[in-house]
C-alpha cells in the first residue's frame, strides 16, 4: 500500500519546524508506524538526505520510549495502543497522514519527531521512587496485602511513562501519569511510609511544567498501558490527604 | 530509585545537531534537564480546583432549591408571592427582614467570585502549559469539557441579566410594571409573569437553562475528581448524581417559561 506522510522536520530546538512530504509505495497493513518511518528513512539515507529522527526501543510496548502524533492524535488513531505497535491497517491506501512529535510547552522538540521529556523524569526524581530501606526480603506472609489491593497498586504500576497523556490533554496536565505513580506507591506497604511528602514532592513538581486537569479524558483513551481515569483523583485525593494530615506518611 | 524512566537508554534514529548538547545528553543517556517551564504557582492548580468544586457545588445546591421554589409558580400567584415574602421575613425577629436572602447573596456573591477567577487562572494556565500547538480533533464526548468556558460566560452574564430583571426591577431590563417586594407584601408572581410573557426574554432564559446543564453536568462529574473520590462505586453514584441534578435543574426551570409562552400560567 502507499502513504503520504506529512512528516514534521526540526533541526534542533527552539528552531523553527515545517512538514516535509514523503511518499511511502511499499508499506503493508501489518507494518508498525515506526517499520514506516524505518522505511521512509532507509529511502532518505539512499538519497543521501538526513533520516526523519525518532524515538523506539523495545518496540514491544514496554519501554515508553516511542510516541509521536498522528493527525493530531498521540501514539496514533488505535486508542490506548503505543506507537509502535500501531499497525498501517488502520490506514487505508493511498491516505495522506500527518506525523508531528508530542506536543507540550513541556516536551521541547529535540529534533523531528523527538521531544525532550525531562518534565516526567524530574517528578519521578521528585517522588516517584521508594526512598526508605526495605531491609532483607521478609517473610512472605509478614506483611500481608490484600489481592485486590495488589491488583490495583499493579494496574496502576503499568504506567510506561512514555507521556503521551501530557500530549493528549488539551491543557497539557500530566495528571494520568501523576496520578498513577502515586495511587501505585500509596497502595502498598514500603511505599506508604512517604505517601504523604511524596505528594507534596510530586505535586509541587508538576506545577512547574504541567496544566490543570479539566476532565477532558483524552489522556486515558491514548494511554497504551490503560491507565484508568480514576488516576486523575489520585492527585487530588493525595494531594489534599497531605495538605490537611502535614505528616510524612 | 524504582523509576521506570530513568537510566533507560533511549535511541534516537539520526545525529543531533551540534548546540543541543544538554539536550542531546539527555536524550542519549538518560540525563534529565533540570530547567523548568515556570516558577511554582503562589496557589496550585490542583487547590483552583479544589476552590471551583466547592463553590460550585454551593452553586448546585442553591440553583437545585432554587428550581424547586420555582416550581410554586404553577401553584398560583397568591401561594407564590406568600413564598417569596415568607423568603424575606423567615426567622424573624433573629435575622431582620430580608435577613436569610441577604446571607445567601453574600455567600454566593463570594463563591461567585472565587469560581469564575480560579476559571481564568486554570484556563489561563491550561493555555501557557499546551503551548503553541493546540489540541485538535477531540471527541464527542467532551463537548461539555470543551465548552466550560463558554457555557459560564452564559451563565454570569444570565445572572447579571437575572438579578437586574427580577430583584432589583432595573429600566430597560425589567418590565414596566415590575414592585419591588416591601416589608408586607411580594409581588413576584406578576414581576415573573409578565417578564416571561416578554418571548425574547423567555428564549434568552430557555438557552441560560441549556447551557446551565451543560456547564453542571460536566461540572459535578469533574467535582468527583477533584475532592478525590477514586472509589469506582462512588464514582458511578457521582456520575448519575451528577447528570440528574443537572437534568432536573433545567427541566424544572425550563417548564416555566414554556408555561407562560403556553399560556397556562398567567
Ligand atoms: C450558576 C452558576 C454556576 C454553576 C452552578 C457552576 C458550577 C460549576 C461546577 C460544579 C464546576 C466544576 C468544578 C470543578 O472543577 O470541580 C464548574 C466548573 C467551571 N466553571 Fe462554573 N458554575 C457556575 C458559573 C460559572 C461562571 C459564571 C463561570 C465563568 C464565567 C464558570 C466557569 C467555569 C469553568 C471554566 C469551569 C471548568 C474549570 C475547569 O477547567 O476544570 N462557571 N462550574
Ligand atoms: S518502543 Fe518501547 S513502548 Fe514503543
Amino acid at each position: 500500500m502507499k502513504l503520504v506522510m506529512d512528516v514534521w522536520r526540526q533541526a534542533a530546538p527552539g528552531e523553527a519546524g515545517h512538514y516535509e512530504t514523503h511518499e511511502v509505495d511499499d508499506a503493508t497493513p501489518e507494518m508498525s508506524l515506526l517499520e514506516l518511518l524505518d522505511r521512509l528513512n532507509f529511502a532518505l539515507v539512499e538519497n543521501d538526505r538526513e533520516p526523519v529522527a525518532f524515538e523506539s526501543d523495545c518496540r514491544e510496548g514496554i519501554c515508553g520510549a516511542c510516541g509521536i502524533t498522528v493527525d493530531g492524535i498521540p501514539h496514533g488513531p488505535q486508542q490506548n495502543t503505543p506507537s509502535c505497535h500501531q499497525r498501517l491497517a488502520s490506514f487505508h491506501d493511498g491516505q495522506r497522514i500527518r506525523l508531528e512529535p508530542l506536543r507540550s510547552a513541556a516536551y521541547p522538540v529535540i529534533r523531528d519527531l523527538v521531544v525532550d521529556r525531562s518534565a516526567l523524569d524530574r517528578i519521578i526524581v521528585a517522588g516517584g521512587h521508594v526512598a526508605v530501606p526495605g531491609g532483607s526480603a521478609p517473610d512472605a506472609d509478614a506483611l500481608l496485602v490484600s489481592h485486590e489491593r495488589a491488583e490495583q497498586a499493579l494496574d496502576m504500576a503499568a504506567c510506561i511513562g512514555c507521556g503521551a497523556c501530557v500530549a493528549a490533554c488539551p491543557n497539557g496536565a500530566a495528571h494520568l501519569f501523576v496520578g498513577s505513580k502515586l495511587a501505585h506507591l500509596s497502595l502498598l506497604p514500603t511505599g506508604r511510609q512517604e505517601r504523604g511528602k511524596r505528594a507534596r514532592a510530586m505535586l509541587n513538581e508538576m506545577e512547574q511544567d504541567f496544566g490543570p486537569c479539566s476532565l477532558y479524558g483524552e489522556c486515558a483513551k491514548v494511554c497504551p498501558a490503560n491507565i484508568p481515569l480514576t488516576a486523575i483523583a489520585a492527585v487530588n485525593k493525595e494531594g489534599l490527604r497531605s495538605f490537611f494530615r502535614h505528616k510524612d506518611d | 530509585m524504582t523509576s521506570s524512566r530513568v537510566g533507560r537508554g533511549r535511541h534516537a534514529h539520526g545525529a543531533l545537531v551540534e548546540g543541543g548538547t544538554t539536550d542531546r545528553d539527555a536524550l542519549g543517556m538518560g540525563i534529565v534537564r533540570s530547567a523548568r517551564l515556570k516558577p511554582p504557582p503562589r496557589i496550585p492548580s490542583w487547590v483552583l480546583k479544589v476552590v471551583m468544586a466547592v463553590t460550585g457545588v454551593v452553586f448546585a445546591l442553591f440553583v437545585l432549591v432554587h428550581m424547586i421554589g420555582n416550581l410554586k409558580v404553577f401553584t398560583g400567584a397568591e401561594h407564590f408571592n406568600e413564598y417569596a415574602h415568607w423568603l424575606r421575613t423567615v426567622l424573624q425577629p433573629f435575622l431582620p427582614y430580608e435577613g436569610l436572602l441577604w446571607i445567601l447573596r453574600i455567600a454566593l456573591m463570594v463563591a461567585l467570585v472565587a469560581h469564575v477567577w480560579s476559571a481564568a487562572l486554570i484556563w489561563r494556565r491550561g493555555r501557557a502549559s499546551r503551548g503553541r500547538h493546540r489540541r485538535p480533533g477531540m471527541w464527542v464526548k467532551n463537548f461539555t469539557a470543551r465548552t466550560m468556558v463558554v457555557t459560564g460566560i452564559v451563565l454570569l452574564g444570565f445572572v447579571v441579566f437575572h438579578v437586574l430583571d427580577l430583584t432589583t426591577g432595573t429600566a430597560g431590563v425589567a418590565v414596566d410594571t415590575f414592585q419591588p417586594a416591601t416589608p408586607s407584601t411580594a409581588h413576584a408572581y406578576e414581576n415573573l409573569v409578565s417578564s416571561l410573557q416578554r418571548p425574547w426574554v423567555a428564549l434568552a432564559y430557555m438557552v441560560s437553562m441549556l447551557a446551565l446543564f451543560l456547564h453542571l453536568a460536566h461540572g459535578l462529574w469533574t467535582v468527583v475528581s477533584d475532592v478525590g473520590f477514586t472509589g469506582v462505586r462512588l464514582r458511578t453514584v457521582a456520575w448519575w448524581v451528577a447528570g440528574v441534578v443537572a437534568l432536573a435543574v433545567m427541566l424544572g426551570n425550563i417548564l416555566i417559561p414554556i408555561a407562560v409562552l403556553m399560556g397556562v400560567v398567567a
